[in-house]
C-alpha cells in the first residue's frame, strides 16, 4: 500500500518536472501563454473589486461573453466522446490511441468552462452556497444545479479516465478492464447530458422565446460535434509537427467524417430554425430579426452572424467535396468551422436572448476591454494545461517516461527537438 | 525569470487593494435565511444595524418581518387611469433604497400608443413636457409577484424564494449573482448591482427590513417585494402611496371584503400579463368598466 | 534567451500593472437626486373636512360675509351662454362637464343656503360631505370609489393595525374642473452603460 502511493508520487513528479522542461518554442508558447493568463487575472482583479460594473453587460443584457465562451466550450468538452465511441463501440484501430488526447482536450475544456462561469458570478465568494451538505442546492429545479453536477462529474470521470490509463502505460501493464471500461461508456452518455442540460439552462426560459424553443438542444449538439473534433483535427496535427507520436492521416480523415456529417446536420437545424422564425412571423420574431437583419436600427450582431452562416457554409462545402481529404483544405474547414460555430453559439445564441428586453426595450451590448482580457485570459489557462496535459502524456503514451526509465533518463527538451527534427522530414 | 513572474503574478493582484467593501467573517459564514434560528437573526439584525450605522451614519431598525397568517397579497393597477407621471418609480426608489447612480428602479413605466399591448411599441424613455399624452396610455410593470416564478424555480442556491403571502423575495446575504434568474424574468422586474449601489445618506430610509430594503452588496440581486418592510406591517407600499391618481390597488385577496377582492369581483376586464406563459401573476391591469 | 526575454517581460508587465493604465469603465455621469416633491404622497387638494380636522381658519369659506342671507346671488352669462365668473370669485375656472353644459353655480351650491350644498333631489349637504354630492351625478365612479376601485386610500389596508384613510373626490379633482391637469412627468430610466438612453420605438397612435 506505501510503496503503491510512493510509485503514485514519483509518477506526479515525474510528470510535474516533464511540464517544466521543452525547448525554446515549448518555453516561447507557454510564456506567451502565462503573459496572457496574467492579463486576465489582472482584469478579473478589476472586477472582483469593483463589480460586474467593469464589463459591458447591464441589467438588459445580463449575460455576455462569458457565458457564450461557456457554452461553446461545454461543446468541445462534449465532443471528445466523438472519438471515444468509434474506437469503443466500432473498434476503430486507427484513432485507439489518440482517443486520449480527445479526453485531455475535454478536461482542459470543462476546466475553462468552470472558470468561465465563476468569473461570472456576481458573489464568487460565495461559491460554497452551491455545495449540497454545506449550502443549499436547488436540484432538482434548477437547471443551473443540474448543470454544476453534471459539468464536475465529467471532470471527474475524464480525469479518472486519463490518469487511470496514462499510470498504467507508465507502469507499462495492461489497465483492467472494468476499472475503466464502465467509466468510458458512462462518459459517453454523459457528454451528452452536459451538452443537453447546457441547452436546456436556455431552452426552459418561457420568458425568453429566443431560447425557448426546442431545436436548440439538437442544434446545441450538433455545433458541438463539429467544432469539437475539429479542434481535435488541429490539435492533433500540432502533436504530430512537435512530436514523433505517430498519428496517420487516416485517423485525421476519420474524423474529418464526424465534422462534415455534423457540420451538414448542423446547418440543416440552422436553416430550420430560421424558416420557423420567419415564416411564422409573430411578435417572437424580434430577436432573430434583431440577430439576422437588425432592429429598429440597431444591428449589432448582423455582421458576426453573416460571417458566422458563410464561415459555415463555406466550411460545410469544403467537407463534402473530396479537397478536404488533404489536410490543407481540411485545416481551413476545421478553422472555419470553429470560429463559425463559436460566434453561432456564442454571441449568437446568448446575446439575442436578451433583445429585446422582455419589456422591449433595446440595449445593445458590447464586451468591454476588460471582459475580454478576462476571456483571453480563461483560454490561455485552458490552452496552458492543454500543452501540459500533452507534454506528460506524450512521453508516456511513447514509453520514453515510464516506470522502467525512472531515476535514468528525464525526456528533456532535446528529445523535443529531435523528434521534432525526425518528424519535420518525414 | 520564476521571480520576475511571480513578481509580476502579484503585481496584476493590485486591484484587489480597492475594494470598498470587504466581505468581513460573519458575513461570509453566515447562514441560509431559513435555517437562522431566533437567536441567530437576532444576532444578524444587529450586525446589520451596526454595519449601516457605520456607512451612512444612520442608525436604522432592521426587523425580520414575517407573513402573515391568512393573508396573501395582490397588487392592481387601473390602466384606465394611470397618467405616466413616474412617482410611483421615484417613490419605490426612496423607500427601497435602491442606488441612485448607477440607477436601480423596480418599476418601469411603459408609455404605450393606443390600439395595443405589444410591449415592443412602448417607450420606456418618454420625457414629454405634459403627461398624460393624447393617443397613448401607460402601463407601469414591476414585478408581478407569480404564483408560478420562473426565478424561483432557477436559482441555483434557493435564494430566492415565494413567501406564503405570495411575495418572492431575496436573502441578499445567500445570492451568488449568477443572474440566471434575471434571465428568467418575463417582466424584466429583477435587478443586479454590478457595483456597490450608492444612496446619499441624507436620503436613506431607516425603517428596513431584512428581506426588504435594507442596502444590498454588490454583486447580488434585488427586486420589488411589494415593500415588505410596509406591508407586513399592514401598510400600503409606497408606489401605491403617492399615486396622485389612484391608478395602484393593493390588499389581501384572502379577505373578501378587502378593496382588491371587490375590485376583481366586480371589474368586468382585468388582466395578468403575459398570461399565455403560465406564471399566473398576483398583479393585474384593470379598466373602468 | 528565452527565459531572459520572458523575465523582462514579466518585468515589464509587473510595472504595467502597478502603473493601472486600462480596464475601468469611462467615468460614469453622476445621475442627479430627483426633486423631494416627486416623492410626496399627499394629494394635491385639501377638503373642507381636512381643513376642519386640521383646525385651520376657515373664513374663506364664510359665504355670508358677503353675500346677503334670504337673496339668491344671480348669474349672469355672455351671449354664448359662458358662465360670467363675478372678480370676487375670479380664481375659479368653470370647466366641469363636456361643452360647458354644466355652467350652473346651483347645480351644486344651495341657493338658498351657499354655505351647504345641493343635489338634485334636494337634500342640503354639509360642505364636508361633497362627496355624496359628486355620487349624486357620478353615479358607476361613485360605486367604484365606494368599494375602492376608484380614488386614492393612504395608510393601512389592514385596518386592524392602523387606519386607511380613504380620500375624497375633492381631494384630487377640484370640483369646478375636475378634469386632471397635465404634470411634467419625472425622470425617466438610465441604462447602466453608454448614453444612459434606453432605446424606445416610438410609435404614433396614428400608425394603427
Amino acid at each position: 500500500m506505501i510503496t503503491a502511493a510512493r510509485n503514485y508520487l514519483v509518477f506526479l513528479r515525474r510528470c510535474a518536472r516533464v511540464a517544466f522542461v521543452g525547448d525554446w518554442r515549448y518555453y516561447s508558447w507557454m510564456g506567451v501563454l502565462t503573459v496572457i493568463i496574467l492579463l486576465g487575472l489582472n482584469a478579473y482583479a478589476k472586477q472582483f473589486a469593483h463589480g460586474l460594473i467593469v464589463t459591458g453587460m447591464s441589467d438588459e443584457v445580463s449575460w455576455g461573453v462569458y457565458i457564450a465562451n461557456f457554452t461553446f466550450l461545454v461543446g468541445v468538452a462534449a465532443a471528445a466522446v466523438m472519438m471515444v465511441i468509434p474506437v469503443y463501440i466500432y473498434d476503430n484501430e486507427e484513432l485507439h490511441d489518440l482517443v486520449i488526447f480527445g479526453e485531455l482536450l475535454a478536461v482542459a475544456a470543462i476546466i475553462m468552462c468552470l472558470m468561465f462561469v465563476t468569473v461570472d458570478l456576481g458573489r464568487p465568494d460565495r461559491f460554497w452556497h452551491l455545495i449540497p451538505g454545506l449550502g443549499q442546492m436547488n436540484f432538482p429545479a434548477s437547471m443551473l444545479s443540474w448543470d454544476v453536477i453534471v459539468l464536475n462529474g465529467y471532470l471527474l470521470l475524464n480525469v479518472h479516465i486519463c490518469g487511470y490509463l496514462l499510470y498504467c502505460r507508465y507502469q507499462n501493464r495492461k489497465p483492467t478492464k472494468w476499472f475503466y471500461i464502465p467509466f468510458v461508456f458512462s462518459a459517453i452518455i454523459w457528454a451528452v447530458s452536459i451538452h443537453t442540460v447546457t441547452a436546456f439552462l436556455y431552452v426552459g426560459l418561457g420568458g425568453r422565446p429566443f431560447w425557448n424553443a426546442s431545436i436548440v438542444g439538437p442544434r446545441f449538439l450538433a455545433s458541438a460535434f463539429t467544432a469539437g473534433p475539429a479542434i481535435i483535427i488541429l490539435a492533433l496535427q500540432i502533436i504530430r509537427s512537435t512530436t514523433h507520436y505517430r498519428i496517420t492521416d487516416k485517423a485525421l480523415l476519420t474524423l474529418r467524417g464526424i465534422v462534415q456529417v455534423s457540420m451538414i446536420i448542423n446547418v440543416f437545424l440552422l436553416v430550420c430554425e430560421v424558416f420557423k422564425e420567419f415564416y411564422s412571423g409573430n411578435l417572437h420574431v424580434a430577436s432573430a430579426k434583431y440577430l439576422f437583419l437588425g432592429l429598429h436600427g440597431h444591428h449589432a450582431l448582423v455582421p458576426w452572424i453573416w460571417s458566422a452562416i458563410t464561415f459555415n457554409l463555406i466550411a460545410m462545402v469544403l467537407l463534402v467535396l473530396p479537397v478536404s481529404r488533404g489536410l490543407r483544405y481540411l485545416n481551413v474547414a476545421c478553422v472555419l468551422s470553429i470560429v463559425g460555430i463559436w460566434i453561432e453559439k456564442g454571441m449568437g445564441l446568448v446575446i439575442p436572448g436578451f433583445i429585446p428586453t422582455p419589456l422591449g426595450a433595446i440595449v445593445e451590448y458590447t464586451p468591454s476591454l476588460n471582459e475580454t482580457l478576462v476571456c483571453f485570459g480563461i483560454w490561455a489557462f485552458g490552452l496552458l494545461c492543454y500543452t501540459i496535459f500533452l507534454r506528460m502524456s506524450v512521453p508516456i503514451l511513447q514509453g520514453r517516461l515510464s516506470k522502467a526509465n525512472e531515476g535514468i533518463s528525464e525526456p528533456g527538451p532535446n528529445d523535443v527537438v529531435a523528434e521534432t527534427s525526425v518528424t519535420s522530414h518525414s | 525569470m520564476l521571480a520576475t513572474g511571480l513578481a509580476a503574478v502579484a503585481a496584476s493582484l493590485k486591484p484587489l487593494f480597492e475594494m470598498e467593501d470587504i466581505t468581513s467573517a460573519q458575513q461570509f459564514m453566515q447562514k441560509y435565511y431559513k435555517e437562522l434560528t431566533p437567536e441567530d437573526m437576532a444576532k444578524v439584525l444587529q450586525r446589520i444595524e451596526g454595519e449601516v450605522e457605520k456607512e451612512y451614519g444612520v442608525r436604522p431598525h432592521v426587523r425580520d418581518l414575517r407573513p402573515m397568517d391568512g393573508v396573501e397579497f395582490v397588487y392592481a393597477l387601473n390602466l384606465s387611469r394611470c397618467i405616466g407621471c413616474r412617482k410611483c418609480v421615484h417613490a419605490c426608489v426612496a423607500e427601497n433604497n435602491q442606488s441612485r447612480s448607477p440607477e436601480i428602479q423596480y418599476i418601469r413605466v411603459l408609455k404605450m400608443p393606443h390600439g395595443t399591448f405589444d410591449l415592443e411599441k412602448g417607450d420606456h424613455n418618454y420625457a414629454s413636457e405634459q403627461v398624460p399624452e393624447k393617443g397613448f396610455f401607460y402601463m407601469p410593470v414591476q414585478c408581478q409577484q407569480c404564483h408560478n416564478p420562473p426565478c424561483v424555480k432557477v436559482c441555483p442556491v434557493n435564494a430566492t424564494w415565494q413567501e406564503t403571502d405570495g411575495i418572492t423575495v431575496i436573502d441578499y446575504n445567500w445570492c451568488i449573482g449568477c443572474r440566471y434568474c434575471e434571465a428568467a424574468c418575463p417582466y424584466w422586474a429583477r435587478r443586479f448591482n454590478f457595483t456597490k449601489p450608492s444612496i446619499p445618506a441624507e436620503r436613506l430610509n431607516p425603517n428596513m427590513s431584512y428581506l426588504g430594503n435594507r442596502p444590498r452588496s454588490q454583486g447580488v440581486m434585488e427586486k420589488c417585494h411589494f415593500c415588505v418592510q410596509r406591508t407586513r406591517a399592514g401598510r400600503y407600499p409606497a408606489c401605491l402611496e403617492v399615486c396622485p391618481t389612484g391608478s395602484r390597488k393593493f390588499g389581501n385577496i384572502l379577505d373578501p371584503n378587502s378593496e382588491i377582492s371587490q375590485i376583481l369581483r366586480t371589474k368586468r376586464v382585468f388582466m395578468q400579463l403575459k398570461e399565455d406563459i403560465g406564471t399566473n401573476p398576483r398583479f393585474f391591469y384593470y379598466f373602468d368598466v | 534567451m528565452v527565459l531572459t526575454g520572458l523575465a523582462v517581460v514579466f518585468i515589464g508587465l509587473a510595472a504595467a500593472f502597478l502603473s493601472d493604465s486600462w480596464g475601468y469603465p469611462a467615468p460614469r455621469v453622476k445621475i442627479p437626486l430627483v426633486d423631494k416633491a416627486i416623492l410626496d404622497p399627499t394629494t394635491v387638494r385639501r377638503t373642507y373636512a381636512d381643513l376642519i380636522s386640521a383646525k385651520e381658519d376657515l373664513s374663506d369659506f364664510d359665504c355670508y360675509a358677503c353675500h346677503e342671507k334670504g337673496q339668491p346671488p344671480p348669474l349672469r352669462y355672455d351671449e354664448n351662454h359662458k358662465l360670467l365668473i363675478p372678480e370676487e370669485h375670479v380664481n375659479i375656472v368653470m370647466g366641469h362637464g363636456s361643452h360647458g353644459r354644466n355652467n350652473n353655480c346651483f347645480n351644486c351650491h344651495n341657493e338658498t343656503n351657499l354655505t351647504t350644498l345641493q343635489p338634485r333631489d334636494g337634500r342640503e349637504l354639509k360642505l364636508e360631505n361633497s362627496t355624496e354630492l359628486c355620487g349624486s351625478c357620478h353615479g358607476p365612479t361613485y360605486r367604484d370609489w365606494d368599494s375602492g376601485a376608484h380614488g386614492r386610500s393612504n395608510g393601512y389596508w389592514n385596518t386592524k393595525l392602523g387606519p386607511a384613510v380613504k380620500k375624497d373626490c375633492v381631494n384630487c379633482h377640484n370640483p369646478h374642473s375636475p378634469r386632471f391637469p397635465g404634470r411634467k412627468p419625472a425622470p425617466g430610466p438610465h441604462t447602466l452603460h453608454g448614453t444612459g438612453e434606453v432605446t424606445h420605438t416610438p410609435e404614433s397612435p396614428s400608425t394603427h
